[in-house]
């Protein structure tokens, strides 16, 4: 397993690509954010471990560029900034786990093994809906290659109703999908995630039909899958 | 007496407008009525001086006696009418006797004083006025005349007098009505005066309400139109207001930059002391986990201190709740945790936006930690600018002795969950900070219910 260390404190560098060295993996070091997007970009790592606070180019931007140029590698950012306003960036940035600094080295090593036993097994075939995508092994969807943010319930509901695409669904079906048991079945609860996702996925994808429930099409002009 | 400096601008205009007023109507009210009472006393002294005139003209000497004319004034032929002549003869030692006199007298005299004598001495031939009391005691108005008539050896004095009671009540009257007028007249005046400084301060009363807004935090700058007067004013304070906020931003940041700072070289220590263990490791580990919390306690004391020079900010509930949802949702990815939430679209917060995040984070964060996989989150509007965020799990939840512990700073409640095990104590001293509350309780979904009661700002 290889692994890029992005971590400007020489200390603390130190330290990671020992302990990471003994736990059986091959760490490379980067001190700078030009020289952590340059090798993300080219070397073929299994994860990355990113600090935000970096010489020259910030981690979060390092990270925004390597996902908008299609570095999927999973990266755990290890920084001393914790409140939650960070994380957020963080993971909206396109960051798979978070670790605050100060952390036990433990920690550390629990989460990158998690990390890397997500990624693990990818290549799952994925549905289309037009220019929506769904990728059920990473449980993400995107448009136009976007990424969409969806909370799990908001993902369950959209891959249902991508799987009966072009289906009129009503809401019975839809609610006992979305929950496993029977929970909270208020009477508005789908039309709450149909809004929600509505806003994330663009007005005019899903379909009221009155009476009956919700379709899930192309848009005119796109192709269906 | 007050620093005049601390009077109120109202009541120091008002104030000068009504002295200068009062002064200028009393001027005004004491010279109409000398005005009026002159020229009622000459037309009264003309046709006094016509009827001395009159009995001057008329007498005539029969040997060596004095006869006054035939006068048709009827009212000097009446007892006590109020109008008197009388014709005195002056002896050359000065004594003065009546020779003729009206009718009206009837058993009195009009006796004229040394000093009224001289007066007329002093200009023979010529009418002369004088105030006098008459029969009955009435304050009478007089004219008379010294003059020589040929065959009569003595000067003789004309007079004709006449109450002059009349005058003065019209006088007195007139006085009356002025005095009246001048008051409503200064009362409309000092009234008009009011208006006017109410009116003209007007702009200066909503700078006074804005800048106490700013102040409550119900706005964050001075937006108001004002007169030229004044703009300068507001412009003046919207840049005291900047840069105060400035200086307050500068601060917080340094103190996160050094909170920061500090946290890498206590992952060193952290990270070195557990290669070695041994006692010095458990050493550095209690301490660095102290000065952590320090560093974090002293983090949020400085974004309290900017928080309350700037309270006026609303945030929207239902975006952070969505972004927290999904990052916690990756956070436990590994545990597979589904987090269901609720919120109106229009809830907002009234405070800042990281401070919420700070809260439902940590508050959802423990959900998730504790929870078996399941984690609703709601968010309600709640009485008078009050909100309610509701956050429940399905895990072990809380024993109530417990509960209380659970909020105090430092204490964790399990040494083997993963985290710093304060995140309820920071959320409990945030909430305060909004003077709000922290409420433990039993789910409905089987673990812990934390509800937070926080101040919404009204939409």
């Amino acid at each position: 397993m290889r692994i890029l260390l992005v971590e400007d404190d020489p200390d603390l560098s130190r330290q990671l690509k020992l302990t990471l060295g003994d736990a059986g993996y091959a760490v490379d070091h980067a001190p700078d954010g030009e020289e952590a997007q340059f090798l993300g970009e080219t070397e073929p790592y299994d994860a990355v471990i990113l600090d935000l606070g970096l010489p020259k180019v910030d981690g979060v931007s390092v990270l925004e560029r390597w996902r908008r140029g299609n570095v999927a590698t999973p990266v755990l950012i290890l920084t001393a900034r914790g409140a939650w306003s960070d994380k957020v960036a963080g993971f909206d940035a396109g960051a798979d786990d978070y670790l605050a600094k100060p952390f036990h080295t433990e920690e550390l090593l629990a989460r990158l093994r998690a990390l890397l036993r997500r990624s693990a097994g990818h290549a799952a075939p994925s549905l289309s809906c037009g220019a929506l995508r769904l990728d059920p092994r990473a449980a993400r969807a995107s448009v136009n290659g976007e990424p969409l943010r969806l909370t799990s319930l908001e993902y369950r509901l959209l891959h249902y109703m991508m799987m009966h695409q072009g289906r009129v669904i009503g809401r019975t079906e839809l609610v006992e999908h979305l929950y496993d048991q029977d929970f909270d079945r208020d009477s508005n609860t789908i039309e709450v995630f149909i809004g929600r996702l509505r806003k994330k996925l663009g007005a005019d994808r899903i379909e009221t039909v009155r009476g009956l429930g919700y379709r899930l099409a192309p848009l005119p002009g796109e192709e269906a899958a | 007496m007050l620093d005049l400096r601390r009077r109120s601008l109202v009541r120091r205009l008002v104030l000068i407008a009504g002295i200068w007023t009062l002064l200028v109507v009393l001027i005004a009210g004491v010279f109409l009525t000398a005005q009026f009472r002159s020229a009622a006393i000459r037309r009264f002294d003309q046709s006094l001086a016509v009827l001395t005139d009159d009995l001057y003209a008329g007498s005539t000497v029969e040997d060596g006696q004095l006869r006054a004319p035939v006068l048709t004034d009827i009212r000097a032929t009446r007892a006590y009418s109020g109008r008197y002549w009388v014709i005195l003869d002056k002896s050359p030692e000065g004594a003065m006797r009546p020779v003729e006199r009206s009718r009206s007298l009837f058993d009195s005299d009009l006796m004229l004083s040394s000093k009224q004598i001289d007066r007329l001495d002093a200009a023979p031939g010529q009418t002369q006025y004088f105030n006098m009391r008459g029969p009955q005691d009435k304050p009478l108005r007089a004219a008379a005349i010294l003059a020589r008539l040929p065959g009569y050896a003595d000067p003789v004095v004309f007079l004709a007098a006449e109450d002059r009671t009349p005058i003065d009540a019209d006088a007195d009257r007139f006085a009356g009505v002025t005095a009246i007028a001048l008051t409503i007249l200064a009362g409309g005046l000092v009234l008009a005066t009011v208006v006017q400084v109410r009116f003209g301060l007007t702009p200066l009363f909503r700078l006074r309400r804005e800048v106490a807004a700013v102040r409550r935090g119900k706005a964050e700058r001075v937006d108001g139109v004002y007169p030229e007067e004044l703009e300068p004013l507001a412009v003046e304070l919207n840049a005291l207001l900047a840069h105060n906020q400035e200086v307050v931003e500068r601060q917080r940041t340094h103190v996160g930059n050094l909170a920061h700072a500090l946290k890498t070289p206590l992952s060193v220590m952290l990270t070195e002391a557990s290669q070695q263990p041994g006692q010095l490791a458990e050493v550095v580990e209690r301490q660095a986990q102290t000065m952590r919390e320090q560093v974090d306690h002293h983090l949020r004391r400085a974004r309290a201190a900017a928080r309350s020079q700037t309270s006026g900010e609303r945030t929207p509930v239902e975006p952070i709740l969505d972004e927290l949802a999904v990052t916690l949702e990756r956070i436990f990815q590994d545990k597979g945790v589904e987090i269901d939430w609720r919120c109106p679209e229009d809830l907002c917060f009234q405070g800042e936006k990281q401070d919420f995040m700070e809260l439902a984070g940590n508050v959802m964060e423990n959900a998730g930690k504790w929870c078996k996989g399941r984690i609703r989150a709601e968010a309600a509007p709640s009485g008078e600018a009050r909100m309610l965020l509701t956050v429940d799990d399905d895990g072990p939840g809380l024993p109530p002795e417990e509960r209380a512990q659970a909020l105090k700073r430092g204490q964790r409640l399990d040494e083997n969950a993963p985290g710093s095990g304060l995140g309820l104590s920071i959320v409990d001293e945030l909430t305060r900070a909004y003077g709000g509350s922290v409420l433990l309780g039993e789910s409905p979904m089987g673990g812990l219910r934390v509800r937070l009661d926080l101040p919404r700002a009204e939409t």
